[in-house]
């Protein structure tokens, strides 16, 4: 059974891929068929990857590997394939689930827009990709589908291309990440050149995250004599893995990307294509641990790789939530959240390995994805409003989503015991808490901790209480009312809100059956865990933070109702030129536009006279220099050559008369002929004799 | 040598009484039954017989394991024969295809029997290697394309061609018969490997040179190489069209492959040496002087032509002039076997791209044109499938890649270029390149009339028949096919005349 679900593995990406593929033909007017072929295809998927999910969930220890040769070149065989482990059946699950949720709700938010074929069309061609990134068995195949997200991902926050910042921001995405994917690629090169491969495993051992490839690799000599190729390898592949989560410095792509429509915020930019970058790290994960010195009884590997990792991710998960606290865009907030959360996840993985940074990327998939189709679902009904300071009282008019909402900022908080972010999130400040390097990223950790739920629960004061604070005024009493979202875009809400809450309990330390499942080990229930002394220290930490977070943010938001738009926020207030800064995202664009790009243009304009002036130059003389020669060969040719050649012809010609008279008819010259031709032979032949 | 049982000799010949068996079946079945049945429908029955025949021997030839050499050389069946007994089979195939909505003769069985025959004649030569037998199968083949030529009772020269052809031919095999009896008087044997054995110890003198030179008029006929090519023109003009496509592909064929046979056994120790410096007294520097002027006449010569078939005649001389180049590669060549693939393959290909143009020809003169080479102006609105397919025969004959007929020409070259001594045969191969450029110009003309000059003002679209145009097609289909993976053919004759030689 596992068997053939690993072999069917492949129809997960396929089958959307084939629907992007119908989609492309479909006719504009045709929006019903397009968006069932999507949703269709998307769901069968869900249906395979979770079937497969379910058949390794009672055997983690297995990898089904399913490799074919792609390209022979020379006496290299270039091998693509795919597998069935844990963590790919996890990721495909996942994706595949929140997709068609996600597809169900983009059915009723782009049902006024025109492009609506379109819109699926590239939904699908996401969902393919992603869903190929997830269970492919080759870094070159994961490279190809990593392209084809960000391919999707750029023609997604593009999709209103006629909004010049969406066009604008689907172009700094592309050109970011790709700055990243240089890394990538340079770190694959490499990684083929050390070991000759680029499937990750294969049956017979000879995969480069194998023991084989991994002992050759860590047997190597330092580079430069200064560092260890895996390391360099594994920082090349981190880079890709930072553009595209969004680390800092990379991070400044992903708040921009919220341009495209909310649907594609909470799929691609939410819940699965951002997080690809943890996925890649946790995959690699055995390369990440090459050289690896273990530390006394803590579990932690340490490497000069994952030491590099948890410190961008603790900077990163610190650095956006303060920049998150001082947003006003219902989406930014979200989207700087994001990206404090991936920092969190590159945290737990660097510092607690994979399972910890993959748990919190598996809940956060979640109830990222809630918050963002809930924020989708208050902007729908606010007529398309996205500013905070606009909206107000919303909890009125939309009882689901204010709910939902309510459980994803929970989730998201950490709020202890029922939702998922709590355990996540404190299996990583657990695991940053035993990380034997250094116990900084644990307090940056823990401060993220307190500005998550500070932000969050600032957003739903500003969004659900006080009074309604729309543009048009209140007070002129014309202004339309929000209204609830249709069922097909509640309900999907309903059913991430369940899992957000949910999740959890898979993940709690008396049952870390996630953790294990994604280590490939089977778990065993223990209650004595929750209550041994350094479980509870941190939870107790964490407990802290939330509940000093939420209390600071409604002490300033909740306690007196926000009453009218222009008033300034109420941290504004007191701490003028700290909140300035954050709102101005700590003017890390500006600084990339005085430095980065003020350079590029400079020496895009010298390279410009370089080559108008000098290169030009010097082809605009050989060129002279051509057509003088040419004017040469043309009086030569003109006046020798072609004179000889007609010459040759015309004598070609005339012997073609004179072999065709040969011919006259007569038999009797013919037979003369052929006597003559046999004597001639015969003295040729003779005439050598001795 | 031990002697063969009768079973065992129909085994060997089965292609051959097969073939023979359909011949006789032609013959009786259209005097006996079809008699007085409109000649379409008598076309078409002696049509079919004779495909099926084609159809059984040639599964007959493609069993494995009929392998054996029977009195003294004179049936000498092995991979190679079979393989070249397909390809003549296929030829003749096609010459049947082309022959049955003509509207050329009267004597439907006879015709068609007659065909048969001269096939069964092709397919005795190459499968011989006794000189008696030799002459007597060349005869077989000779006899029959003699009467087919004067078939064609649209033809007022018909008759005057056959004569000629006839005249000529008989004097030709009256100088083959000598020389073969002289090489019998010298050495004492019929067996060309005998003869072989004893030429080698009595090396190159008067008598041998006769014999040789004797002998090699007698081919030189056969493929039409100058200066025994003067029947070809007339020949080919005059006889009905799928005849001269016979005469121009499977006859020359089975020419070739005995020749070589001839030359690598019998004459293998008299080949002296036609390079450069240091020619040799023997039969390379004969035949290298018979290549030279059958590439400088034939193709000098069709540039002139006004009529596409004795421009293809001319052509057919040229042709041979570059297969006498490739068999020049069998005096030096280490890989004797190798060496007669090449011109093997280039023969089969050559004829049929060859037999491709004639059937263009025929279609011509059945659509109540003539095969007038202005008269192509236009072609390719007239009759567009058909124009395309002679653009594709014309090209590949010229040697244009990636048709058959470049991969031929290189084969050819290359076996010539590496068969010694050093680069001896430069200077003849160069000529020969220097000659297929000229062959552009006159397939190109052709080309020019069909493609860019525009049809006339009354020619309408051109009805061409079912069984002609599918035969082109196929045709084209075998260039284009065998252009793009030679090693279809020529992998198995490489390695059939490997185990032979």
């Amino acid at each position: 059974m596992i068997e053939k679900l690993a072999s069917l593995l492949v129809l997960v990406p396929v089958l959307p891929l084939l629907a992007a593929a119908a989609i492309a033909v479909t006719k504009r007017p045709h929006r019903q068929r397009a968006s069932t072929l999507a949703i269709g295809a998307m769901g069968l998927s869900c249906l395979i990857a979770v079937s497969a999910f379910l058949a390794i969930a009672g055997a983690p220890e297995e990898r089904l590997v399913r490799n074919f040769d792609w390209l022979h070149i020379g006496n290299t065989t270039i091998q693509l394939g795919w597998m069935l482990d844990p963590l790919s059946a996890a990721m495909a699950a996942m994706v595949s689930f929140v997709g068609l949720l996600i597809f169900i709700f983009s059915k009723g938010y782009m049902a006024h827009d025109e492009n609506y074929t379109r819109f699926f069309g590239f939904l699908a061609l996401f969902g393919a990709a992603m869903l190929g990134l997830v269970i492919a068995n080759s870094l070159l195949l994961l490279f190809i589908c990593w392209e084809l997200v960000g391919l999707a991902s750029y023609l997604l926050i593009g999709f209103w291309f006629h909004k010049p910042e969406a066009a604008a921001a689907a172009k700094k995405a592309f050109i970011t990440t790709r700055v990243g994917d240089m890394g990538l690629l340079l770190g694959m090169v490499w990684l083929h050149a050390a070991t000759g491969t680029l499937t990750f495993y294969t049956e017979g051992g000879e995969g480069c995250l194998q023991a084989g490839a991994l002992d050759s690799l860590g047997a190597a000599g330092l580079t430069a004599r200064l560092i260890a190729p895996a390391t360099l390898i594994a920082l090349l592949l981190f880079c890709g893995a930072a553009g595209k989560s969004g680390q800092v410095p990379l991070h400044v792509w992903l708040p921009d990307a919220m341009e495209g429509p909310t649907p594609v915020s909470a799929l691609i930019h939410a819940a699965t294509m951002v997080a690809a970058g943890v996925f890649l790290m946790a995959r690699v994960f055995p390369l990440l641990e090459v050289g690896a010195a273990m530390h006394g009884e803590s579990h932690s590997v340490v490497t000069p790789a994952l030491t590099v990792i948890t410190w961008v991710g603790a900077f990163t998960a610190l650095f956006a939530a303060f920049i998150a606290v001082a947003q006003n865009d219902i989406k930014r907030i979200l989207a700087y959240s994001t990206v404090s959360q991936l920092g969190y996840m590159f945290l737990g993985l660097g510092a607690g390995g994979v399972a910890v940074g993959m748990f919190h990327l598996l809940t956060h998939a979640f109830f990222k994805a809630l918050l963002f189709l809930g924020a989708g679902s208050v902007i729908h009904g606010c007529h398309e409003e996205q500013d905070i300071r606009y909206m107000g009282g919303v909890r009125r008019w939309m009882p689901v989503t204010f709910a939902t909402y309510a459980v994803g900022m929970m989730a998201l908080s950490g709020v202890p015991l029922f939702f998922s972010g709590f355990w996540s999130k404190d299996e990583i400040l657990h695991a940053a808490h035993g990380w034997p390097v250094s116990h900084i990223p644990f307090l940056m950790g823990s401060l993220g901790a307190v500005l998550t739920a500070f932000y969050m629960t600032r957003q739903v004061c500003y969004v659900f209480f006080g009074p309604q604070r729309s543009r048009e005024g209140a007070d002129h009493g014309k202004a339309a009312h929000p209204h609830e979202s249709p069922r097909v875009m509640t309900m999907p809400l309903v059913i991430l809100a369940t899992f957000a809450v949910g999740l959890g309990i898979f993940g709690t330390p008396a049952w870390p059956w996630a953790q294990s499942f994604l280590e490939g080990e089977h778990a065993h229930l223990a209650f004595g865990h929750l209550f041994s002394g350094e479980v509870l220290a941190v939870m107790g930490t964490s407990l802290v933070c939330v509940a000093f977070g939420i209390g600071a943010g409604w002490w300033f938001y909740g306690r007196q109702p926000i009453s009218s738009a222009a008033r300034p926020d109420a941290l504004e207030e007191r701490f003028t030129p700290v909140f300035v800064a954050l709102k101005n995202r700590l003017y890390v664009d500006e600084l990339y536009e005085a430095t980065v790009i003020r350079f590029n243009a400079l020496a895009a304009r010298f390279f410009d006279v370089v080559d108008r002036w000098i290169l030009g130059g010097a082809v605009a003389v050989i060129g002279y220099l051509v057509v003088g020669f040419a004017w040469i060969g043309r009086f030569l040719e003109d006046h020798g050559v072609n004179a000889g050649f007609d010459l040759g012809c015309r004598g070609i010609r005339r012997g073609a008369g004179a072999g065709a008279a040969l011919q006259d008819g007569r038999v009797h010259n013919y037979l003369r002929a052929l006597g003559i031709g046999f004597a001639t032979l015969l003295l040729l032949m003779t005439w050598g004799c001795h | 040598m031990a002697a063969v049982t009768y079973l065992e000799l129909l085994k060997l010949g089965g292609s051959e009484v097969l073939l023979v068996l359909a011949g006789l079946v032609v013959l009786l079945v259209d005097l006996a039954v079809m008699r007085d049945e409109p000649r379409q429908n008598r076309m078409l029955l002696a049509g079919a017989i004779s495909a099926v025949g084609c159809f059984a021997a040639g599964l007959w030839a493609l069993q494995d394991g009929i392998t054996g050499r029977a009195f003294a050389g004179m049936l000498v069946i092995d991979r190679a024969s079979q393989l070249v007994k397909v390809v003549l089979l296929m030829m003749t195939a096609a010459t049947v295809a082309l022959s049955v909505q003509g509207r050329f003769t009267r004597h439907v069985g006879e015709y068609f029997s007659l065909l048969l025959f001269s096939t069964v004649g092709m397919m005795l030569m190459v499968s011989t290697e006794n000189i008696l037998l030799l002459f007597v199968a060349l005869e077989i083949a000779s006899l029959s394309l003699y009467i087919l030529t004067a078939f064609n009772e649209e033809n007022p020269q018909a008759d005057e061609a056959a004569l000629k052809y006839f005249l000529f031919g008989g004097v030709a095999a009256a100088f083959l018969l000598f020389g073969l009896s002289v090489l019998y008087g010298l050495t004492g044997s019929l067996d060309l490997r005998e003869i072989g054995a004893v030429l080698g110890q009595r090396g190159v003198d008067a008598g041998v040179a006769v014999a040789v030179v004797l002998v090699l008029v007698g081919f030189g006929f056969k493929v039409a190489a100058v200066p025994f090519h003067l029947w070809a023109p007339d020949a080919y003009v005059g006889a009905p069209t799928p005849v001269a496509a016979l005469v121009a592909s499977g006859s020359k064929v089975a020419a070739f492959f005995l020749l070589g046979k001839v030359l690598s056994t019998g004459f293998a120790e008299v080949a002296g040496s036609a390079a450069w410096h240091g020619v040799l007294s023997g039969w390379a520097p004969v035949l290298a002087v018979m290549a030279c002027f059958s590439l400088l006449l034939g193709n000098l010569a069709a540039i002139a032509q006004k009529r596409l078939k004795r421009l293809l005649a001319y052509s057919a001389v040229g042709h041979a002039g570059y297969m006498l180049v490739g068999a020049m590669a069998l005096a030096g060549a280490t890989d004797r076997g190798r060496a007669l693939a090449m011109v093997v393959f280039y023969a089969a290909t050559y004829g049929f791209t060859t037999i491709g143009a004639f059937g263009v020809a025929a279609a011509m003169e059945r659509a109540g044109e003539s095969d007038r080479i202005d008269g192509f102006a236009g072609l390719s609105s007239r009759a567009p499938v058909m124009s395309f397919c002679l653009m594709i025969f014309l090209l590949s004959l010229a040697g244009i890649p990636p048709l058959v007929g470049f991969a031929g020409k290189f084969f050819l070259f290359g076996s010539a270029l590496a068969a010694g001594p050093g680069l001896g045969l430069v200077w003849l191969v160069g000529f020969a390149i220097a000659m297929s450029a000229v062959a552009l110009f006159y397939y190109l003309g052709v080309l020019k009339q069909a493609y860019v000059v525009p049809a006339g003002e009354r020619a309408g679209t051109l009805t061409v028949q079912v069984s002609v145009i599918l035969t082109l097609a196929v045709l084209t289909a075998v260039v284009l096919l065998l252009g793009l993976y030679p090693g279809l053919l020529l992998d198995p004759l490489t390695r059939a005349l490997a185990v032979g030689m």
